[in-house]
C-alpha cells in the first residue's frame, strides 16, 4: 500500500531512529551532519533530477550549501523535509532511501528549521499592513455607518488567485485610481448617512390586481390577470409589476406585497423573487435591464388565507436612474426612452423543479396571486434616523460650545472608523479639516461640513487599511478576530473587553469566537473563505454544451439569444454555490469533523438540486440538510457541482482540472502552472491524437512525453476517478458517445418523463473508465474508493491543508517558516479532537501567532 | 548575478521624465496655448489573449517548403508585400497601413509561462526573475512625458476591469513596478468618467472643491506619513503604496484645475450602445473599440491600452465569446490547447475585423492633410503565439503611424540572425511620440526596418 508517511507515523519513526543510530542527530554538529550525513543522501537521491545537469521543477539541491538554520536555504530545506515525510519524493519508480535514513535526515532538518524560528528575531515577522479587501470595505461601512450601500462596485475588483486567500498583502495595491472612488464612495456614503433636519417628504405608490370579468377573458383557461405563472404570463397583469414614478434621493424603503399561491398537489411552497429597477418583463423591456433583488417571499398560504410579506432596502442601491437607457441610435447625451422616467417592482415566479425547459402547461405549475403591492420610501421609525443620530448625537454641548461639539462627534467617529483609541493630536486633525472644509466651501450647515469631514476619514489610511504593531494590541486583537470571522469591524462587545484588555485570555477570545460565529455575519467567512479556497470563481462561467445537457439550465427556447440563461432567474447552477456554502457553514455549525470534506452523510439540498442529483423527496426552496445513502452517489466536497461543474470543459469533465482541483483544495499541494514551451495536448500525441477516444486517452499519450511525464503523472490519476460524474456533475457510470446530440424532452416523441428517460438510457452506451493508479498509491476505481483512500491514508495531509488555509485566512498574510509549527501544532490537537472543525477554528484564534506577539 | 543595463537605463528615463514634470513649465501657460501648436501624436497597444492560429511550422513561423495556411493569423507566407489570407482577410482595405512582424517577442516573458506573459506584453518587463512586480509600460513611459497635455495622461481599457494579479494580469498598463492600473471595462462608467467629468456640476464649485481637496489631502499625507515611520520595512513598503497614490492625487489637482478653464469637447457619439454588457460579444466589442476612438479623436488622451481579453479569461464572460459566436463546446481558453483548425481561424478572423473595424474608423478621421490612423500608432498583438504554453514569436502587427515615420505594407521576419527584441519596436514607437528613448526593457536599438530615424 502507500509509500506516504505522515506526521504521526514520522514521530514514532523518528523515535526508533534515534533510538537506533550509533550517533543520534542531537549530537552531531549541524556542519558536520550536513556533510557527513545530508549532503551525501541528497546526492544520493535527488541530484539526478535536482542538480547541475537537469532541474526538474526549477529546483535545485546540489548548491545547498548551509544547514536549514541559516537563512538562505531555509525555504529549499523546507520543501525537503515536506517531500521527504509526504513520501512524494523520491519519485515511487526511483530506488528509494531506507526508512531510517529518510527518518534520520527528516528529524535533522525538523530540529534544525526549528532553531532557526526560536533563535529569529521577533523583527522579521512577516508584514501584515494592507488594505481592506472589497468585501472587508463594503462590510466595514455598513457596521460603521448602519446604512448598507452597494459601493463596491465604483472599486476596481480585488486580484484573485485560484486557491489562494485574497486578504494579504500581496494582492491588495493601491493606486490613484482607487483614491478617487474611495473618494467619491465616502461621499456618496455621508449623504446617506446624515440627513438634513427638515423631514422628508414621503413618496408612496400602489397599486391592485383583480380577476378579469370572463367576457374579457379571450381564453378562459390563460392565467388570471392577478397571477404570475413561471412562464405563459399575459402582458398588462401583475407579472409586468408595479410601476413607481416618484421616489427620494436617498433613504430606506419598504415594499408590502399581499400575495399567496395556487400550488399544485404535493407543492408546499413558491418562491416569489422580488426585484427592483427597471422593466425586465414584458414589451420593450430587455433582459439586459438593470435591476436588483429585493428579496425572495416564501409563498406558502393558500388563496383563501392571502397574507401581506414586507422588504425592506436603500433605494441608493437600485439602478433607478432612467439615463440608463437610451434609443438605440439615438444621441448618447440624455435623450430618453422610459418617459415618464419610473422605477418597476417585478415579482418573478423562480419555482423550478427541472422540468421548465420541457415547456410543461403553465397552468399545471404553481403561479403566484398577488392582490397589491405598496411602496414607501423613505421609512423611518424617527427623524433624524438611527445612523444620523448615532453620529450626530443628541446633545446640549451642539448649541452650547459648538467647537466642543464637533471634537466630540469627531472623536466617537473617529475612534470607530479607526478600530481603536484615537490621540488628541488625530482628533485636532480633522476639527483642523472640518474648519478647512466649512471655510473654503462656504458649507454653512454643521450637517453639510461634517459630511465632508468624515468622509474624508473614509479615505484615510487608517480607516481604510489594517495596521498593526502601533501601541493597541488588544484592539488589533479585536480586528483580527471580527475580519477572520465577520470580514467586519469589531462590534460594541468587542470594542469594549479590548478596551478593558481582557480579549487576549483564550478563554475570552474563544467564547467571543463562539459568539461570532453563531452571528449572521459569520456567513462573510464562510462565503469568502469557501469562494478563495475551492476557487469557486469558474462555475458561473463554464459555457455548457446545451446539446449534450438540454435539460441543466432553464435557458431561452428561441430567436436569438436561443440558449441563453434567462436573466434575474437563479439556475441548478447558482444553488451549487449556496450548496457549497451551506456544506461548509453546516460542518462549522455542528462542529463536524473536517474529514467530511471527503465524505459525508449528508448533503445540502433544496428541490431543483435534488432533481439534479436523484434524491427524492425534497421540497422547496430553502437548502437543508438531507441525509443521503449510497446510491446517490453524494456526499463530501467531492461530489457538489460548484466543483464538478467548475472542472469541467461544459462537455465533458476534464480530468485535469478536476485533478488540479484535488491537489490544491483538498491535500494542499501547490500545483506549478504548466511551463513555458510544453507542446498543447494534441501536438504532444501527434498522428496518434486522432486514434483517441478520449481525454483520458490523449492524457495517456501526452504522459508518454518526458517533458509531460513528470507533472501529469503525478496530476492525472487524481482526477481521472471523477470521470464518474459528467459535465454538470452527476454521477453516471454509462454516457452518450462524444459528439452525439442529446435530445431535450419533447411530449410527442418521448410521450412522458419515464419515455425520456428510456431514451436517455439507449442513448448512454459509453461506459466511462474511472480506475487510475494513483501516485505513490494504490489503484482505484471511481470515486468512492478514492475517498476510501483519502480518508485512510491522507487524512493528516487533508486537515494540515485545511489548518494552513484558515491560519492565513485569519492572519491576513502569508505563513512563514515559524508558522510551520503553529500548524504542527493545531494539526496533532485537532486530531486528538476527532478534527471538530469548529474547534479547530476557536483553536486558531488562540495560537500566539492569532493572539499576537505582544504578551502583553 | 549579471548587471543589467538597461534597468538603469530606462529609471534614467524616467527619472528625466519625471524632472520634466516638476519644472514650473506649465506655470501660466493654459492647455490649449500647449495643445494648439502641436499635431496630436498618438499611441495605442491592444491585446488579444491565447495566442493566434499558426499551423504549418514550429512556434508559428511557417516552413518555407510547405503552402501557407488560409487560417494562419499571418497574413502571408514569405517576408515581403503583404498578401492576405482569409483570416487576415479585414485588413485588406488597409494593406497599406499595416505591417506583420514575426519572431519578435520580450525576453523578461520568455520563462514565465504562456498565461503570465501577457502580463509584460506591454512592460517588457523580467517578471520571472528581477521584476517580480512588473514595472512601467510604454503608454505610460509615453505619459509621463506629454501626458500633461491633454485632459487625461492616458485611457487603460480592458474587458475585465481591475488589475488582476501577478501573473493574471487584467491590465495592460503599469505605472511602475508594482503598480498597475486597473482597466476600465464598463461602458457607461467609461463615457460618464471621459466625458461628463464634472456630472453638469458649477464649474465654480468644482474649482473650490479641487482647492480645498489640495489642502484636505495635505493634512491626510502628513498624518500618514506619522503613521509609516512606526511600522518595520515590508508594512512600510505597503503604506508607501498609499502614499504614493495620494501625492499623485495631488500632483493631479493643479491640472484638472487647469482643465476646467477648457470647454468639454463636443462628442458625437451617434449608436454608440452604452448598454451593452459583455454577454453580446461583437456589440460590447465594438462599442469598447468606439470610446477610445472618441477619446483619442476629441484628444482628451493620446495614450491608450486596450486589454481585450486576458489570460485569465476563463471565469468571465469574454472566455466564452468562441461559445456565444460559434458554438463552440469550450471557452477561448480551450481552443488555444486543441486549436482547432476552422474554429481557430474564425475565431481570429473575427477578432481581426473588430480590431480592423477601429483602424477603419481611425483612417475615415480626417485630421489635417491626412487622417487620424496616420497620426497614431497602433501594436495589436499577444504575447502568446500559437502553442500552447509557448512565450516566444508573438504575433505582432503594427498599424499606422505614417506621418510618425512607420512605413507599411510589409511582412517583416525577424528570425536566426535577424532576431532582435520586440521592446526595439517600443523604443521606435515611443521615438515616433516625441518621447526620445535611448532603450526601453531589453532594447538594443530602434526597429530601423519599420520607421526611418531622422
Amino acid at each position: 500500500m502507500p509509500l506516504s508517511i505522515h506526521a504521526n507515523q514520522a514521530s514514532l519513526l523518528f523515535a526508533i531512529a534515534l533510538g537506533a543510530a550509533a550517533v543520534s542527530a542531537q549530537e552531531e554538529s549541524p556542519r558536520a551532519f550536513l556533510k557527513a550525513v545530508a549532503q551525501p543522501f541528497l546526492d544520493a537521491h535527488c541530484v539526478r533530477c535536482h542538480g547541475a545537469e537537469k532541474q526538474k521543477g526549477d529546483i535545485t539541491l546540489h548548491d545547498l550549501q548551509a544547514g536549514p538554520a541559516a537563512a538562505r536555504d531555509a525555504e529549499r530545506w523546507e520543501l525537503v523535509l515536506d517531500m521527504l515525510r509526504s513520501g512524494e519524493m523520491p519519485p515511487e519508480e526511483e530506488p528509494q532511501p531506507d526508512g531510517g535514513e529518510r527518518q534520520r535526515l527528516v528529524a535533522w532538518v525538523d530540529r534544525e528549521l526549528r532553531a532557526r524560528v526560536a533563535s529569529q528575531a521577533a523583527g522579521d515577522a512577516l508584514p501584515t499592513t494592507r488594505r481592506l479587501t472589497n468585501a472587508e470595505y463594503h462590510n466595514t461601512m455598513r457596521d460603521l455607518l448602519g446604512v448598507e450601500l452597494q459601493l463596491t462596485d465604483n472599486l476596481p475588483e480585488d486580484p484573485v488567485r485560484p486557491y489562494r486567500a485574497n486578504n494579504t498583502a500581496d494582492f491588495l495595491l493601491m493606486g490613484l485610481e482607487q483614491i478617487d472612488r474611495y473618494e467619491e464612495n465616502a461621499r456618496r456614503a455621508m449623504a446617506s448617512v446624515i440627513v438634513d433636519p427638515a423631514e422628508p417628504k414621503i413618496h408612496r405608490a400602489r397599486q391592485s390586481w383583480a380577476i378579469e370579468e370572463q367576457r374579457y377573458m379571450p381564453d378562459p383557461t390563460a392565467m388570471q390577470r392577478d397571477e404570475i405563472g413561471v412562464f405563459g404570463n399575459r402582458n398588462r397583469t401583475v407579472a409586468n409589476g408595479m410601476r413607481i414614478f416618484e421616489w427620494p434621493e436617498t433613504g430606506a424603503f419598504r415594499l408590502r406585497i399581499k400575495a399567496s399561491a395556487i400550488l399544485p398537489e404535493g407543492v408546499t411552497e413558491l418562491p416569489l423573487r422580488v426585484m427592483l429597477g427597471h422593466d425586465i418583463v414584458g414589451i420593450g423591456a430587455s433582459d439586459l435591464s438593470p435591476a436588483e433583488l429585493v428579496g425572495t417571499l416564501r409563498v406558502k398560504n393558500r388563496v383563501d388565507e392571502p397574507e401581506v410579506y414586507e422588504l425592506t432596502g436603500r433605494i441608493e442601491n437600485f439602478p433607478s436612474k432612467p439615463e440608463h437607457r437610451y434609443r438605440r441610435g439615438g444621441k448618447i447625451d440624455g435623450r430618453l426612452v422610459i418617459t415618464p422616467p419610473h422605477f418597476t417592482v417585478t415579482a418573478l415566479n423562480v419555482y423550478d423543479d427541472g422540468t421548465l425547459n420541457d415547456r410543461p402547461d403553465p397552468l399545471t405549475m404553481p403561479r403566484a396571486v398577488v392582490e397589491w403591492m405598496e411602496f414607501e420610501a423613505p421609512v423611518f421609525a424617527q427623524w433624524p434616523p438611527a445612523h444620523h443620530a448615532r453620529i450626530l448625537f443628541e446633545s446640549p454641548l451642539r448649541a452650547s460650545d459648538p467647537r466642543a461639539y464637533v471634537r466630540a462627534v469627531l472623536e466617537r467617529f473617529l475612534a470607530r472608523a479607526f478600530r481603536r483609541p484615537v490621540t488628541e493630536a488625530e482628533v485636532a486633525r480633522y476639527e483642523q479639516i472640518h474648519q478647512i472644509v466649512a471655510d473654503e466651501l462656504g458649507l454653512k450647515t454643521l450637517e453639510a461640513s461634517m459630511r465632508e469631514t468624515l468622509a474624508m476619514a473614509l479615505v484615510s489610511p487608517e480607516f481604510l487599511y489594517h495596521v498593526e504593531g502601533r501601541g493597541h494590541p488588544q484592539h488589533e486583537l479585536a480586528c483580527r478576530l471580527s475580519y477572520f470571522l465577520w470580514r467586519s469591524m469589531p462590534d460594541a462587545e468587542l470594542l469594549e473587553l479590548a478596551r478593558r484588555g481582557e480579549l487576549r485570555d483564550p478563554k475570552v477570545i474563544a467564547k467571543q469566537a463562539r459568539r461570532l460565529l453563531a452571528d449572521g455575519r459569520a456567513q462573510e467567512f464562510v462565503r469568502g473563505f469557501t469562494s478563495n479556497w475551492l476557487s469557486l470563481s469558474k462555475l458561473p462561467a463554464v459555457p455548457i454544451n446545451l446539446e449534450r445537457f438540454p435539460r441543466f439550465l432553464y435557458t431561452i427556447a428561441r430567436g436569438e439569444r436561443r440558449g441563453q440563461e434567462i436573466a434575474n432567474r437563479p439556475t441548478v447552477r447558482d444553488y451549487m454555490r449556496e450548496e457549497t456554502f451551506a456544506f461548509v457553514a453546516e460542518l462549522i455549525r455542528e462542529n463536524e469533523s473536517l474529514l467530511r470534506v471527503v465524505d459525508s452523510e449528508f448533503a445540502m439540498l433544496n428541490q431543483r438540486l435534488a432533481v439534479h442529483y436523484g434524491v427524492e423527496g425534497v421540497m422547496g426552496h430553502e437548502l437543508r440538510r438531507v441525509s443521503v445513502r449510497p446510491e446517490h452517489h453524494l456526499g463530501g466536497l467531492l461530489t457538489q457541482g460548484a466543483f464538478l461543474v467548475g472542472t469541467s470543459t461544459g462537455t465533458a469533465p476534464h480530468p485535469v482540472y478536476r485533478g488540479v482541483w484535488l491537489r490544491e483544495a483538498i491535500l494542499g499541494d501547490e500545483v506549478p502552472d504548466p511551463p513555458a514551451d510544453v507542446p498543447a495536448l494534441e501536438e504532444s500525441a501527434g498522428e496518434t491524437a486522432t486514434a483517441a477516444t478520449s481525454l483520458k486517452d490523449l492524457l495517456r499519450i501526452h504522459r508518454t512525453k518526458e517533458s509531460c511525464r513528470d507533472c501529469h503523472a503525478r496530476l492525472d490519476p487524481w482526477g481521472i476517478p471523477f470521470e464518474e460524474y459528467d459535465a454538470t456533475g452527476r454521477f453516471s457510470r454509462r454516457v452518450p458517445p462524444l459528439g452525439g446530440r442529446v435530445q431535450g424532452f419533447d411530449a410527442r416523441t418521448h410521450k412522458d418523463l419515464e419515455g425520456y428517460r428510456a431514451y436517455l438510457e439507449e442513448l448512454s452506451s459509453v461506459a466511462v473508465d474511472a480506475s487510475a493508479k494513483l501516485p505513490n498509491g494504490p489503484e482505484v476505481e471511481g470515486v468512492a474508493e478514492l475517498k476510501r483512500y483519502l480518508l485512510e491514508h491522507r487524512g493528516d495531509d487533508i486537515a494540515r491543508n485545511l489548518v494552513r488555509r484558515l491560519l492565513s485566512f485569519s492572519l491576513g498574510r502569508r505563513l512563514g517558516l515559524r508558522d510551520r509549527f503553529v500548524v504542527d501544532q493545531l494539526v496533532r490537537d485537532a486530531a486528538k479532537n476527532g478534527y471538530k472543525l469548529q474547534d479547530l477554528i476557536i483553536s486558531i484564534c488562540q495560537t500566539d501567532a492569532f493572539l499576537g506577539g505582544d504578551p502583553k | 548575478m549579471t548587471r543589467k543595463t538597461f534597468l538603469l537605463d530606462r529609471r534614467r528615463l524616467l527619472r528625466g521624465a519625471g524632472a520634466a514634470l516638476a519644472l514650473p513649465l506649465l506655470e501660466g501657460m493654459t492647455p490649449s496655448a500647449l495643445a494648439k501648436p502641436e499635431q496630436a501624436k498618438r499611441l495605442v497597444v491592444t491585446y488579444m489573449s491565447y495566442g493566434a492560429y499558426m499551423p504549418n511550422g514550429p512556434s508559428g513561423i511557417t516552413d518555407l517548403d510547405k503552402p501557407h495556411h488560409d487560417w494562419s493569423w499571418w497574413p502571408c507566407r514569405d517576408p515581403g508585400p503583404l498578401t492576405f489570407n482569409k483570416s487576415a482577410a479585414p485588413f485588406v482595405p488597409l494593406k497599406d497601413y499595416v505591417s506583420y512582424l514575426q519572431g519578435l517577442d520580450h525576453k523578461g516573458g520568455h520563462r514565465l509561462g504562456g498565461h503570465s506573459s501577457g502580463d509584460v506584453f506591454a512592460t517588457g518587463a523580467d517578471m520571472a526573475d528581477r521584476e517580480k512586480t512588473n514595472n512601467i509600460s510604454i503608454d505610460q513611459a509615453a505619459a509621463k512625458v506629454h501626458g500633461h497635455k491633454t485632459r487625461y495622461a492616458s485611457l487603460v481599457l480592458g474587458t475585465e476591469g481591475g488589475t488582476g494579479s501577478y501573473g493574471h494580469s487584467k491590465t495592460l498598463s503599469h505605472r511602475g513596478p508594482g503598480r498597475p492600473i486597473p482597466a476600465l471595462h464598463r461602458p457607461r462608467e467609461i463615457f460618464d468618467r471621459m466625458f461628463r467629468p464634472y456630472a453638469g456640476r458649477d464649474l465654480g464649485d468644482v474649482r473650490r472643491e479641487l482647492a480645498c481637496r489640495r489642502s484636505v489631502l495635505d493634512l491626510v499625507l502628513e498624518q500618514s506619513k506619522d503613521l509609516d515611520k512606526r511600522l518595520g520595512r515590508a508594512d512600510q513598503q505597503k503604506m508607501g503604496e498609499y502614499l504614493e497614490s495620494i501625492r499623485d492625487a495631488e500632483k493631479r489637482i493643479e491640472r484638472v484645475d487647469r482643465w476646467t478653464h477648457e470647454p468639454m469637447p463636443e462628442v458625437d457619439a451617434d449608436g454608440v450602445r452604452l448598454d451593452v454588457t459583455a454577454k453580446q460579444p461583437e456589440e460590447y466589442l465594438r462599442c469598447m473599440y468606439d470610446l477610445l476612438f472618441l477619446a483619442l479623436q476629441t484628444d482628451l488622451t493620446r495614450y491608450a491600452t486596450f486589454m481585450t481579453e486576458s489570460e485569465d479569461s476563463v471565469s468571465n464572460e469574454v472566455g466564452n465569446y468562441s461559445n456565444y459566436l460559434f458554438g463552440y463546446s469550450g471557452n477561448t481558453h480551450d481552443i488555444s490547447h486543441k486549436r482547432p483548425d476552422v474554429i481557430s481561424g474564425k475565431w481570429d478572423h473575427w477578432r481581426a475585423t473588430q480590431h480592423a473595424y477601429f483602424l477603419e474608423r481611425l483612417r475615415s478621421a480626417k485630421e489635417g492633410d491626412s487622417n487620424m490612423l496616420d497620426n497614431t500608432v497602433v501594436l495589436w498583438g499577444s504575447a502568446h503565439p500559437h502553442q500552447a504554453h509557448n512565450t516566444q514569436n508573438y504575433p505582432i502587427q503594427v498599424a499606422g503611424g505614417g506621418a510618425l515615420g512607420f512605413e507599411h505594407g510589409r511582412l517583416h521576419r525577424f528570425v536566426g540572425p535577424d532576431k532582435v527584441p520586440l521592446a526595439n519596436l517600443f523604443v521606435s514607437m515611443l521615438r515616433s511620440v516625441g518621447v526620445s528613448a535611448e532603450r526601453f526593457a531589453d532594447s538594443t536599438g530602434p526597429m530601423t526596418e519599420l520607421r526611418r530615424e531622422s
